[in-house]
This record gives C-alpha cells, sequence and structure tokens, in this order.
C-alpha cells in the first residue's frame, strides 16, 4: 500500500498601496512599465527601503497560522539570474523566516487534521515575460510586489484536499485583508511537493509541480502525479527528483527541463536592510489586526447561531458576507431566517446582477427589518421577495416599499374577523360541509376572505382565525401504500388497498378531538416493496401542494413498514422546514383488519402528532415519534405477535397491550446529534411539476448504487455498474470504515482506482451503528486517501436518499459531493 | 577663494574650457559637463542648509560611481557606458543644496575594483606629481582632480581604502565617514555592507564642510544613520600608532616615523600600538567584498540599460554575453571569487567565518579605542607607483590593503592627512577614530596640518591663475 | 579551485569566458583563495558573524506611493523596447 506526501508553497500578493521596498504603486494591471522607479528596475545604486505595511501583513499572517514569530526580521539574497528579475538577486528570507512552526486546521471528508506550517517569509516579487514571436517581452510593474510564502509541511495527501487547503489559506488572507486572492490573476500562486512511497517507508523522492494557475488544477494537477508516481513504483520503477509542469491542455504534468547547476541560490544576508525588530508595538498593530478567522467563525455560526454546517460555511466565504448576516442578527433579524434569505433570494439576486453584497443598496439593517416584517406577519413570503427587489433596485428601505405599495397584510384579527363573520354568515353551505368534516371548502373560504380583503389578509392567521371559529383543523392523510392501507384476502395475502377512510375510522374515538377534520389522498395502491420514482414524485408535489395550500393543519403519510426508512428519510431532505407536522407511519398488520390492527393505533398517534405543534417531519410509530432519518427497520412486527398464534388469521389478531408488538421494530441509529428540522436540503425541487420530479429522479436513481461490502467482493462488479451508467456508490462497509484494498482482484481496489478515472464517487457506511470518519484503521484512512467520503453518523437509507436528493439540485458533481460531505 | 571663482563666473566658461585643458594631462575626468548647473538638485526645504555658504558655488567632482541625474553613470566600465543617470544621490542632492556645482564625473577603477584607477575601461588617470605614476585608487580620478586643483573637492567612495589611498598619493585629503552616516543612496554597489561616500580635498574646511552637508540619515538607505546627539568629544589627547614590522617602502617608512614624532611634537601622548587581527584584515575583506560584489553586479546583464550584445537568441545568451563584453578582467576575477565564496559547501569556509573574522577585527577596534582616541597608521606601504607596474600588480596591491580595509571592516570613520614629500612624490597619513568620531578627525588635521601643511604638484595653479596659462 | 568547480562557479555568474581569460581567472581566483586559507587559524569559535555594521533602530517606510514618476525616462535606456514592454530576443 502506498502512502503520498504533499507540501504547498503558496504565494500570496500582499494588497500594499506600494511595493515592497520602493514607493510604486503596487498595481501590476497597469500598463506596462508604469509602475517602475529606479528601485524596481534594479538601476545601478539604488536602495530598498521595506514598507512597514508589508512587514505588518506578513507578521499578521503568520500570527494568524500560529506561527512563532521572529523577533527579529532578517533578509536574504536569493542570487539566481533571469530576465524578469531585475537585480538577479531576490530579496527574501532564508536563513530567518519570520514565521516558523504554525499550523492550520482542515476538514476535509470530514477528516479532520493539522497541517503543520513550515514557514513563512516575505519576498519581493518578480516581473513578468510574455513570449512573442522571436522575442520575449518584459513588464516590471509586477517587480517589487510584495509576497508572502507560505509553506506547509508534507502533510496532505491528496489533491482534493490540497485544494480545499488552498480555498481555506485564500479565506484566511482574504478575511486579513491581506490579499484578494485571485488566483487566475496571480494574487495567489501555488507550487506543490509530491512524494509517494510504501506505507511506512517514509518520503520518497521529491517531485516539485508547477504552473498550477487554480485551485482546480492544483487539484486535478496533484490527482495526476500521486496517480503516476504510484504507477511507476508499482512497475519497480523509481521516481527521479526534478520539477515539472502541469499542463493544462493535456491535463497532465510534464518533465520541465533544467540545468542542474542553477540550485544554488548562494543565499546571504542582505547587506542593504539592517534587520528589522519585531518590537512591542510593532506587534501590538499586529494584535489589532487580528479577526475572526473563517473557522472559528463557522465554529461559532453552527454552535450559536444554530446553523447548518452549509449556512454556516456559505456565511463564512466571506467576510464581508459573514459581517453582513452578524450586523443583520444585530439588527434584529432571526439568524435563521437571515441565513435563509442571504443564501436564498438575495444571493439570486447578486447571481443576476453579477454584483456583490456590499455593493448593493441592501444594507444589514433593511434586511433585518424586511425579515421582522416577514416574522411578524406584516407581509407574507411572496410580498418580501418583491419586496427585496425593490430594495435592490431603489435604494430605499423595506417600510418605504410596503407603505407605498400597500402590500402590508391585515393581521388584525378584530378587522379580520369581521371579514370572515361576513363571509362565514353568506356561506353557509360551506360552513356546514366544513363542521361535516369535509375539508375541501377550506380553500374556497380562504379565498372569499382574500377577495374581501383585495388579497390583504395574512393567509396564515386568516386560516387560524377561520379555524378557531369554526373549531376545527384538518389533518392531510395521504395514503401510500403499504399493509396500512392494503388488505388481506382470503387466501391470507395481504394486497394493495385504499386507505380506510379515517374520518369514519375516528369517528367518536375519544382520544381523537372533534375539531379535527381529514382530507384524504389516495397516491397508489402498491406495497412499500413496489415504490418507483414515480411514486416518490408523486408524493413529494402532492406533499408540497398540501403545506402550501390555506388548508392544513398537519400532513399524515401512511406507509408500509419495509420502505419506511427510505421514505421518511427522503421527506426529511424535502421538507425537513415544512411549516406543519409531517407525520409519517405504517403498520404491520393490514388496515382493513379494522380495530385489530395495528394500523388504528398507529394512525390515531400520528393523527396527534400532526395535529401539534412541533412542526417538521415525524415517524410515528407505536407509542415512538421517531427522527425521520437514521431510522432502521430491525424487526419484523410479525415477529412478535406469531408467538402462540395459529393460523395466518391469527397474526392480524393484536389486541389488548401492544407494546411487544411494536418494541424494537423501528430504532433511530446514531439518535444522539439528529434534529428534526433545518433548512431543507432539497427545497427547490420540491417546486418541480410531477412529470420532472419523475424523470430527474430516474435519472438520478439509475446512477447511484447500493452496495453491502463483504468478503470476496470483486471491483470489476463495481466497474460493471460504471460501464452501466453508476456515477455514485453508497458502500456500506463495516465496523466505523473499513474495507479490502489490497491488491486482488476481490477487494475494491481496482473499483477505486477506475472510479478515480472516471470521477466515480464513493459514500461509505456503516453495516454496524456507529459513526464512520475513517480515523482509526489505515484501510479506513486509505479509502479516505482513494477518495471515499465518510458519512458520519447517517445510515445507509438516509445518505442513500440524501445523494438522490441532492443530485435533484445540485448543478455538478462536485456540488454532490460538497453536499453530502455536509450531512449531519 | 573658490566659491568667489565660480561664483563670479563671467568665466565660467573658461573654467570648463579650464578644466578641458589641464585634465588633458591628468585624465581626471570620464565627463565634464557642458553647463554648470545653477540650481541643481532640490531646493532646500528648510533654512538650515542654507548655513553652509562656504559651500555656495563650490565646484565639485563627482566618481563615476554615484549617480548625478542627467550625468552618465559608468562606473568606468564598458558595460554601463551607455548609461544616463536619471536621478541623482543623495550625497550629491544635498550638496547641491548646499550650493556646489557638480561639474563633472571622475575616473576610477571599473566598479571601484582596484588600487590605481587602472582597471578603468574608459580611461588613463596620471597622477599629476608624476604623470608616469598612478593616482590611486579607487578613487584616482578624484583625488587626482583635487591634487590638479581642478577642483576644491572631489566625492570619492572607500569600500577597502579607496579614497584614501589616492588622495595619500596625490597628497590631499581623503575621508572615509562612519558607515552610514552618509547614504548609498546613488553610489553604484561594490561591496554593501563596507562601502561608503566620502571625499578628497584640498583642505579640511572644504572636506568638513562637504561632509557635514551630506551625511544624515536617508529614507533611501535604510542602513544610514545620523550622528548620535551630542556628538563624541571633537578633541583628542591619546593618538595610538600602529607599530611594529609594517611592510613599508623606506620612503613611507621614513616619513612615518617623522610624522608618530611629530604628532609628540603636536602635544599629543602617543603610544605604539599592535593589531592581532591585522594580518586577517585582507582576506576577510577581499571575502565579503567579492562575495557581495558577485551579487551587486548581478544586476548588469544587458537587458534594461547598459550595454546589450549585438547578437543573441535567448535571454539566457544575451545575459551570458552582454556581461563577458561588459566586464572587464579584474571585475570578472572578483565575480568569480565572490560566486565561488558564497556557493553553498564553501560558503561556511569562506564568507561565514570572513563574517566571523569581522567581529573580531570590529571587538579588538572597541578595545583599543578603550585606550586612545585616534589610531594612526601609513595609508599603504608605497607611495604613488608607476603605470604598469611588476612589483605592483592586482594582488600585491590587493595585499597592500592592509591598512585602510580595518576601517571598513570596523565601519569606523578614517581620514588621510598628506604627511609632506619624498621624493618629490606626497605621502599620507592616516587617522582612525571610534564611529561617529569625524569631529576628532578634522580636528587631528587640523592640528598635524599646521606642521604638514597640503602642499600641490608644482605648476598645478588654480584656476583663476591657470585662467593666464 | 579545479578547472570542474571553475567552470560552474563561472556558469553560476554568468559568463562565459575564453580558454586564455578563463585560465587568467583561474590563477587570479586560486591565489586568493590560497592567500584566504590564512583565515582557517583565526580563533572564531563561538563568534557571531557580523552582518550589518550598526544594529540600529528600525528603519521602514510608510507604504505611501511616490506620485513623481520617471517610468518614462528610465524606458528610453532600455536597449530594445516593443510599445512599453522591454523586448529581448528569444529565438525558440
Amino acid at each position: 500500500m502506498y502512502q503520498s506526501f504533499v507540501g504547498l508553497e503558496i504565494h500570496v500578493q500582499l494588497k500594499t498601496e506600494t511595493k515592497v521596498f520602493c514607493s510604486c504603486a503596487a498595481n501590476y494591471g497597469d500598463e506596462p512599465n508604469t509602475n517602475v522607479c529606479p528601485v524596481c528596475l534594479g538601476y545601478p545604486g539604488t536602495l530598498p527601503a521595506v514598507n512597514e505595511r508589508a512587514l505588518e501583513m506578513a507578521y499578521l499572517v503568520a500570527r494568524s497560522l500560529n506561527c512563532d514569530l521572529a523577533p527579529v526580521c532578517h533578509f536574504d539574497r536569493k542570487n539566481y539570474f533571469y530576465p524578469d528579475l531585475p537585480k538577479d538577486y531576490q530579496i527574501s528570507q532564508f536563513h530567518r523566516p519570520l514565521g516558523t512552526k504554525g499550523y492550520i486546521d482542515l476538514e476535509f471528508r470530514r477528516n479532520h487534521k493539522r497541517v503543520r506550517i513550515h514557514e513563512i517569509h516575505l519576498e519581493e516579487d518578480a516581473g513578468k515575460m510574455i513570449h512573442a514571436g522571436d522575442m520575449s517581452l518584459l513588464d516590471f510593474n509586477r517587480a517589487g510586489t510584495p509576497l508572502l510564502e507560505i509553506v506547509t509541511e508534507p502533510d496532505l495527501e491528496i489533491g482534493d484536499e490540497a485544494e480545499a487547503l488552498l480555498q481555506e489559506l485564500r479565506r484566511l488572507v482574504r478575511y486579513l485583508g491581506v490579499c484578494d486572492g485571485n488566483m487566475e490573476e496571480g494574487s495567489l500562486r501555488c507550487d506543490a511537493n509530491v512524494s509517494v512511497n510504501l506505507r511506512g517507508a517514509g518520503l520518497g523522492s521529491k517531485v516539485e509541480i508547477k504552473n498550477m494557475n487554480s485551485s482546480r488544477f492544483v487539484r486535478k494537477a496533484l490527482t495526476y502525479e500521486i496517480a503516476r508516481q504510484q504507477e511507476v513504483l508499482e512497475r519497480g520503477g523509481s521516481i527521479p527528483q526534478e520539477t515539472r509542469l502541469w499542463n493544462e491542455n493535456r491535463d497532465i504534468t510534464e518533465t520541465m527541463r533544467t540545468k542542474e547547476s542553477a540550485h544554488d541560490y548562494r543565499y546571504f544576508p542582505e547587506p542593504d536592510m539592517p534587520p528589522f525588530t519585531a518590537d512591542e508595538a510593532f506587534l501590538e498593530r499586529v494584535e489589532s489586526r487580528l479577526v475572526e478567522l473563517p473557522a472559528p467563525r463557522r465554529e461559532r455560526f453552527v454552535s450559536y447561531y444554530g446553523l447548518s454546517q452549509s449556512q454556516a460555511e456559505f456565511l463564512c466565504d466571506e467576510r464581508a458576507t459573514a459581517d453582513f448576516f452578524e450586523a443583520a442578527v444585530t439588527a434584529g433579524a432571526a439568524p435563521d431566517q437571515a441565513a435563509l434569505w442571504m443564501a436564498g433570494d438575495v444571493q439570486k439576486w447578486l447571481n443576476r446582477a453579477a454584483t456583490t453584497l456590499t455593493e448593493t443598496a441592501l444594507t444589514p439593517a433593511r434586511l433585518a427589518s424586511l425579515l421582522s416584517m416577514l416574522a411578524h406577519g406584516r407581509i407574507h413570503g411572496k410580498i418580501a421577495k418583491q419586496t427585496l427587489t425593490r430594495i435592490f433596485e431603489e435604494d430605499t428601505d423595506a417600510e418605504t416599499i410596503i407603505q407605498r405599495e400597500g402590500w402590508e397584510q391585515i393581521r388584525d384579527e378584530t378587522v379580520l374577523g369581521e371579514f370572515i363573520d361576513t363571509v362565514l354568515s353568506e356561506n353557509t353551505r360551506a360552513v356546514d360541509q366544513l363542521k361535516a368534516g369535509d375539508a375541501r371548502p377550506m380553500g374556497f373560504l380562504v379565498g372569499q376572505v382574500m377577495k374581501a380583503t383585495a388579497g390583504r389578509a395574512e393567509p396564515q392567521l386568516l386560516q387560524e382565525l377561520i379555524r378557531r371559529k369554526l373549531d376545527y383543523n384538518v389533518i392531510h392523510v395521504l395514503s401510500f401504500g403499504g399493509a396500512i392501507a392494503g388488505r388481506r384476502q382470503e387466501d391470507g395475502l395481504v394486497v394493495p388497498g385504499d386507505l380506510v377512510d379515517v374520518h369514519e375510522l375516528f369517528a367518536g374515538d375519544p382520544a381523537v378531538p372533534d375539531s379535527l377534520r381529514f382530507s384524504e389522498v389516495q397516491l397508489g395502491q402498491f406495497l412499500s416493496e413496489e415504490i418507483t420514482p414515480a411514486d416518490w414524485a408523486a408524493l413529494i408535489t402532492t406533499v408540497n401542494e398540501t403545506i402550501t395550500s390555506a388548508n392544513t393543519g398537519g400532513v399524515v403519510i401512511a406507509h408500509g413498514t419495509d420502505t419506511l426508512s427510505y421514505t421518511a428519510s427522503l421527506v426529511y431532505w424535502f421538507f425537513s422546514d415544512a411549516p406543519v407536522p409531517i407525520v409519517l407511519t405504517a403498520s404491520a398488520v393490514p388496515g382493513n383488519a379494522g380495530g385489530r390492527s395495528d394500523a388504528v393505533d398507529n394512525l390515531r398517534a400520528s393523527i396527534l402528532v400532526a395535529a401539534g405543534e412541533e412542526r417538521g417531519v415525524h415517524v410515528v410509530y407505536g407509542k415512538d415519534d421517531f427522527y425521520p432519518i437514521n431510522l432502521k427497520f430491525e424487526r419484523a412486527g410479525y415477529t412478535a405477535v406469531a408467538r402462540g398464534a395459529a393460523g395466518r388469521a391469527g397474526r392480524d389478531e393484536v389486541a389488548g397491550d401492544r407494546s411487544d408488538f411494536y418494541a424494537g421494530v423501528f430504532r433511530n441509529w446514531n439518535k444522539d446529534g439528529l434534529r428534526r428540522s433545518a433548512p431543507a436540503l432539497a427545497a427547490e425541487a420540491r417546486e418541480l411539476q410531477r412529470a420532472e420530479l419523475t424523470s430527474r429522479l430516474e435519472e438520478a436513481l439509475s446512477s447511484v448504487f447500493v452496495i453491502k461490502v463483504y468478503p470476496g467482493l470483486s471491483g470489476d462488479a463495481l466497474i460493471s455498474l460504471m460501464d452501466a451508467g453508476v456515477r455514485y456508490f453508497i458502500l456500506e462497509i463495516y465496523d466505523t470504515g473499513t474495507a479490502n484494498l489490497r491488491e486482488t482482484p476481490f477487494s475494491l481496489r481496482k473499483a477505486f482506482d477506475e472510479g478515480a478515472r472516471r470521477g466515480v464517487s464513493f459514500f461509505c457506511t456503516s453495516q454496524q451503528e456507529g459513526t464512520v470518519d475513517f480515523s482509526e484503521y489505515v484501510t479506513a484512512h486509505e479509502l479516505w486517501r482513494r477518495g471515499a467520503i465518510p458519512m458520519g453518523v447517517l445510515t445507509t437509507e438516509s445518505a442513500f436518499t440524501r445523494l438522490v436528493a441532492a443530485m435533484l439540485v445540485c448543478e455538478d458533481d462536485r456540488a454532490v459531493v460538497h453536499t453530502m460531505e455536509e450531512a449531519e | 577663494m573658490w566659491p568667489k571663482t565660480l561664483k563670479n563666473a563671467p568665466g565660467q566658461g573658461n573654467y570648463l574650457e579650464f578644466l578641458a585643458r589641464r585634465d588633458k594631462s591628468v585624465g581626471a575626468f570620464l565627463h565634464v559637463t557642458g553647463s554648470i548647473r545653477q540650481n541643481g538638485g532640490a531646493p532646500s526645504d528648510s533654512g538650515a542648509d542654507g548655513g553652509n555658504t562656504c559651500l555656495e558655488g563650490v565646484p565639485v567632482a563627482v566618481k563615476d560611481n554615484i549617480a548625478v541625474e542627467g550625468m552618465p553613470l559608468t562606473c568606468g566600465s564598458r558595460i554601463l557606458e551607455p548609461l544616463v543617470s536619471p536621478y541623482s544621490a543623495t550625497a550629491v542632492e544635498r550638496l547641491e543644496r548646499a550650493g556646489a556645482r557638480v561639474v563633472g564625473k571622475t575616473n576610477l577603477d571599473e566598479f571601484g575594483m582596484g588600487s590605481s584607477t587602472e582597471t578603468s575601461a574608459l580611461g588613463e588617470t596620471n597622477n599629476p606629481w608624476d604623470v608616469s605614476r598612478v593616482a590611486g585608487g579607487s578613487s584616482g580620478g578624484s583625488a587626482a582632480a583635487v591634487a590638479a586643483r581642478m577642483v576644491p573637492v572631489a566625492l570619492g567612495s572607500d569600500t577597502g581604502g579607496s579614497i584614501r589611498q589616492p588622495a595619500a598619493f596625490c597628497g590631499v585629503y581623503g575621508l572615509k565617514p562612519t558607515y552610514g552616516t552618509v547614504s548609498r543612496h546613488g553610489l553604484v554597489a561594490y561591496a554593501s555592507s563596507l562601502e561608503v561616500i566620502g571625499a578628497a580635498a584640498e583642505s579640511v574646511d572644504v572636506l568638513e564642510a562637504a561632509y557635514a552637508a551630506m551625511s544624515g540619515s536617508d529614507v533611501m538607505d535604510q542602513s544610514s544613520l545620523d550622528h548620535p546627539v551630542p556628538p563624541p568629544d571633537s578633541g583628542a589627547t591619546r593618538i595610538g600608532f600602529l607599530g611594529g614590522e609594517l611592510g613599508l617602502s623606506p620612503e613611507v617608512a621614513e616619513n612615518y616615523a617623522r610624522f608618530v614624532e611629530a604628532l609628540g611634537d603636536a602635544g599629543y601622548e602617543t603610544e605604539e600600538i599592535a593589531l592581532s587581527t591585522l594580518e586577517y584584515v585582507v582576506p576577510a575583506y577581499y571575502t565579503i567584498a567579492s562575495a557581495e560584489a558577485s551579487a551587486n553586479l548581478a544586476r548588469f546583464n544587458g537587458v534594461r540599460y547598459g550595454h546589450r550584445t549585438d547578437y543573441s537568441e535567448n535571454p539566457e545568451e544575451l545575459i551570458r554575453k552582454s556581461r563577458t563584453e561588459g566586464f572587464g578582467s579584474e571585475v570578472k576575477n572578483r565575480i568569480v571569487l565572490g560566486t565561488y565564496v558564497l556557493r553553498s559547501g564553501f560558503q561556511d569556509q569562506y564568507y561565514l567565518r570572513a563574517q566571523k573574522i569581522r567581529t573580531l577585527i570590529r571587538r579588538e577596534i572597541e578595545r583599543a579605542f578603550a585606550g586612545v582616541d585616534l589610531i594612526c597608521s601609513p595609508v599603504f606601504p608605497t607611495q604613488a607607483f608607476p603605470h604598469g607596474s611588476k612589483e605592483m600588480d592586482a594582488f600585491q596591491q590587493k595585499v597592500a590593503d592592509r591598512f585602510t580595509g580595518t576601517a571598513n571592516l570596523a565601519a569606523i570613520p578614517a581620514l588621510t592627512v598628506p604627511s609632506g614629500l619624498a621624493g618629490g612624490l606626497p605621502v599620507g597619513m592616516q587617522f582612525m577614530a571610534p564611529p561617529f568620531g569625524e569631529g576628532r578627525l578634522f580636528a587631528a588635521a587640523r592640528t598635524i596640518g599646521e606642521i604638514f601643511p597640503v602642499e600641490f604638484p608644482p605648476g598645478m595653479e588654480p584656476p583663476w591663475a591657470a585662467d593666464r596659462e | 579551485m579545479d578547472s570542474a568547480e571553475l567552470t560552474t562557479t563561472i556558469d553560476m555568474a554568468m559568463l562565459e569566458l575564453a580558454p586564455d581569460e578563463s585560465d587568467t581567472v583561474q590563477r587570479s581566483v586560486s591565489q586568493m583563495l590560497d592567500y584566504f586559507a590564512v583565515m582557517a587559524a583565526a580563533p572564531v569559535d563561538g563568534v557571531e558573524p557580523t552582518t550589518h555594521a550598526f544594529s540600529t533602530t528600525n528603519r521602514t517606510r510608510p507604504d505611501t506611493r511616490n506620485e513623481r514618476s520617471v517610468a518614462d525616462e528610465l524606458l528610453e535606456s532600455a536597449p530594445d523596447l516593443e510599445d512599453r514592454f522591454i523586448a529581448i530576443p528569444n529565438v525558440l
């Protein structure tokens, strides 16, 4: 087994006003050779004069990367001839870099790692040489721009991880305001050292990779180079120490022809600049410029504001965005709402307008006041979106817009009550229908009040008031196959059927309040093992229509037991933020067994939860209210009642205390840390038309495959699946993350090699309850290195549905992978 | 006398003609201005500089490794022959602000590398006392220009004795200031940690005025320094003179003895001192100087300015050929030597060791100044030698830097004073003072000047007299 | 200094010496290196090197631009220009 070592050398161009050793503007994008002077052009007799700001920024970065700071800053000359290097030596730091022994914490694919910083030093940039026909053209505008070189230890292992580190460093320097981090324009540059060797044998020969002009190229070049070196070693070859260039047109690294003698830089102390002592005053200035860095800020956003990992990542990507968010919260916005809007409608508008947050008319205070109007029901969601657009376009605040447009909703209960009374008195038939248990007229009544108020009634309050006046609540019961809606035939076999009439079932049931009304929707006659993508699409679109309709107090989904854990988690990914309770339930015994069936118990319990206050997705079975994700169907319900029962008919006899019957059928794995409500992962996709959603689900499902790993599993089998179009595997592996990767056809090895070539992703869950994090075994680490993503606490079923949901809303594979990495 | 000459110049034209005429035999100048800038340099930003009235209108010559805006800056090298300086050295600006007028650029050993001005690629400079002899170097042109009465003061640079030795050869005063007290901005770097701009002058007064005008820290040179306030006591009572076997020519030895005796006559307590580090001075000095030079001269590559080879196919060939064509052999020797002593594998043995020896030398000098106020020594073992001298080949010239190199390695100020003639040629002796002890040097020079007044070569009349030539 | 070292050093110094010139350099440099051998006897154990003449108070420059530009003048000194670029031959 091989081990790979990657170290990065990152050049950060400091955003000073002037160059590091002269007073020329540090704008290298200007007309060629305009920002040059005798000093930076290396004229005879000129001397460097160090820029205090550059020193400050350099120490600031070193401090932020937890380095030991040099008490005295010394410069050295690095001697080499090159036409773009005016003095033919570069003023740099060799003997005593200003920062040493630092580190940065990195989380990548759920693997936490402390990447050590070997050193940080300040130096001057060279000019630019452009090749044009039979000559080269030199522009020295960039010559002398302050450059900070950050050298990591070879603690990284793979290209993706190096890319992640680079991005984290980019965020860090942008947070500190010392660099704009633009890799395409070269203000952030990265070279890498790659070394592959047999595991345990330490570092191999070092190959330097250059010419990677974006973080994407860093990933691709390193992935390529690691595979290349490993292949050479596997063939029994050896790796020469050399410098290679990434060829972005051919997607390979190529040997750079160099002269052998070139690499004695003859460093010696720069005599022209006296050493700079980082005295107390200077260090205080540096301290005063420290800011909360992206990583701790993300953590704080999750722990303090209760945001999701992905929201925190979004908001903390740019300091200005995070600042905006916090300012909005300080101005009174609810953190979850502010986050939701900033990642949603605000970002959409910014994308469309191709601008950034700080350049728009939206201020934190304006957002906060908009959200507070929404929260207080002064406006509804649709109006809020329109108002947001107006704020951007008109540079004014929400209050002004709403007043001017007359968009404020009527939410005065007395005023609304008068409208309602009038409408109710004019529509006695509809009222009677409602009171008789038919939920349908609700929409009509709401519509009438809306009409009377010119659309300004606050819908949520309006519904509530009508319900209160008529004293009822509508629960929508969706029949989605399974035994609960099935019936046992004469021959004893259970066949799909329609759900029993719930209204009838609970008429007079003392546990069910009279105020509840039921609206039943049949979504199909099938047993739960027969669910197709079209069925799921139907379920999702129906739930969406239901929860957005004017007449919903809660939703119950009657489902089969067998696939409940799939549908429940899928519904969760789509509707975790539902404004009403959505309850999935099932039964072991067909519903037509009537009062003898567990279906009755479970439906009753579900209805009560659906009528309750706790929003979001639930699974109710027996007496338990389960989390919708990580649900495991662990024991067939029948086995409990089979004891002593004679004949099939006897099975449906579930009389008396049924606790024995329910016990242990379902269980939430890794229950700690699960939440019932969070921003819905696939909120966008639930708005799709049913046919469209069906075809997207079908497409997604044909590129996903779940495999339970077992001894002797053949890598070729997975490759055949790849041939058949599978791009994502959920691998249910052993323990907390091990699988066979040895050199044998009966291991995952070939599948991973081939997968890497084809861009196939592997997400790992465990066959046992536990957290998959790859931290325990060497085989697990190897899985990580080869690109497998540990799914943490998620079960196979939940990971699978998350993946499907992610594929519906993500633009590309990388976004899908990222979404999977952010799982609970 | 001098200021009036230039100031009252309807004779300006005559003065420039005088310079050209006089220089035919001396060859002190590489460039003489077509017209003297009457208002050179930036205007004074405060009234303070106005105090240096004794420099008002004074013509100065500037060694051609010090930048004067609009004038060549050749360093006596082919590689910089095409260059016109786009800026002025801080020292030059400050002198001009004090009223001085730059009249031209003087010859030097190529990039200051030599002790005879013979390594200049652009001209030969003769000793005004005897044109068959060298004027010394590397600031040979500046010392000769002063001795030949062409200017009262001329800027030079001193890396290992480059002002003091030609001053001694030509019989004028030559000051190597404390390292850093005169900004190096505009001085083409040879050995950055050792060198400093100074001057050769015909009198202590004009030398002191020039130094006062030039010195002080400069934003363009972060190694530059202000004199501490208050300055070290300018009076000296005890002078240590370097004793032991010094390897001097008979003429210099005899003159040295007489000079030391005269110090006693002038009222100084004299005592003989020895410097145990003396034998390391030249090796350490040349190691450091060559190392720094190899980097400092790397920038001359034919890309941005200066000599570019006629034909090359690629950047590397262009750089290699331009440098090979542009540098003279002594410069190449030192670049190769300096490159070698910095190479990894050799650096510890040579460069690093020399830097440590430098520490030893500084310590010893510090100790010596605990006992004496000034140190007196010869400047050079011989008087001016003939052009092309076999005895004084390039190597022997280097070995002979042993008395002057100490001041550069120890960063202390040193001053050459004329000590009379021997065999019709001048001899000069050197005072060294602790850091920032320039005042002490000037005071001692005035005292001893009573006994050894400056003398000028026969027939070398000053311009107001020479006008009648 | 042997000729291999000499060749490497000359190459590093970006010079290109004809054989006779190379011999002169070798003689001269070797003579100096021999002369430098005396340094080996100096008692430098535990002695810190002197890299700068004086340890001074901090010298830095404020991060403000010099508005007066001499860029155009500097370009006039360039041996070859292509618009505002300094041009050098590069025949591939």
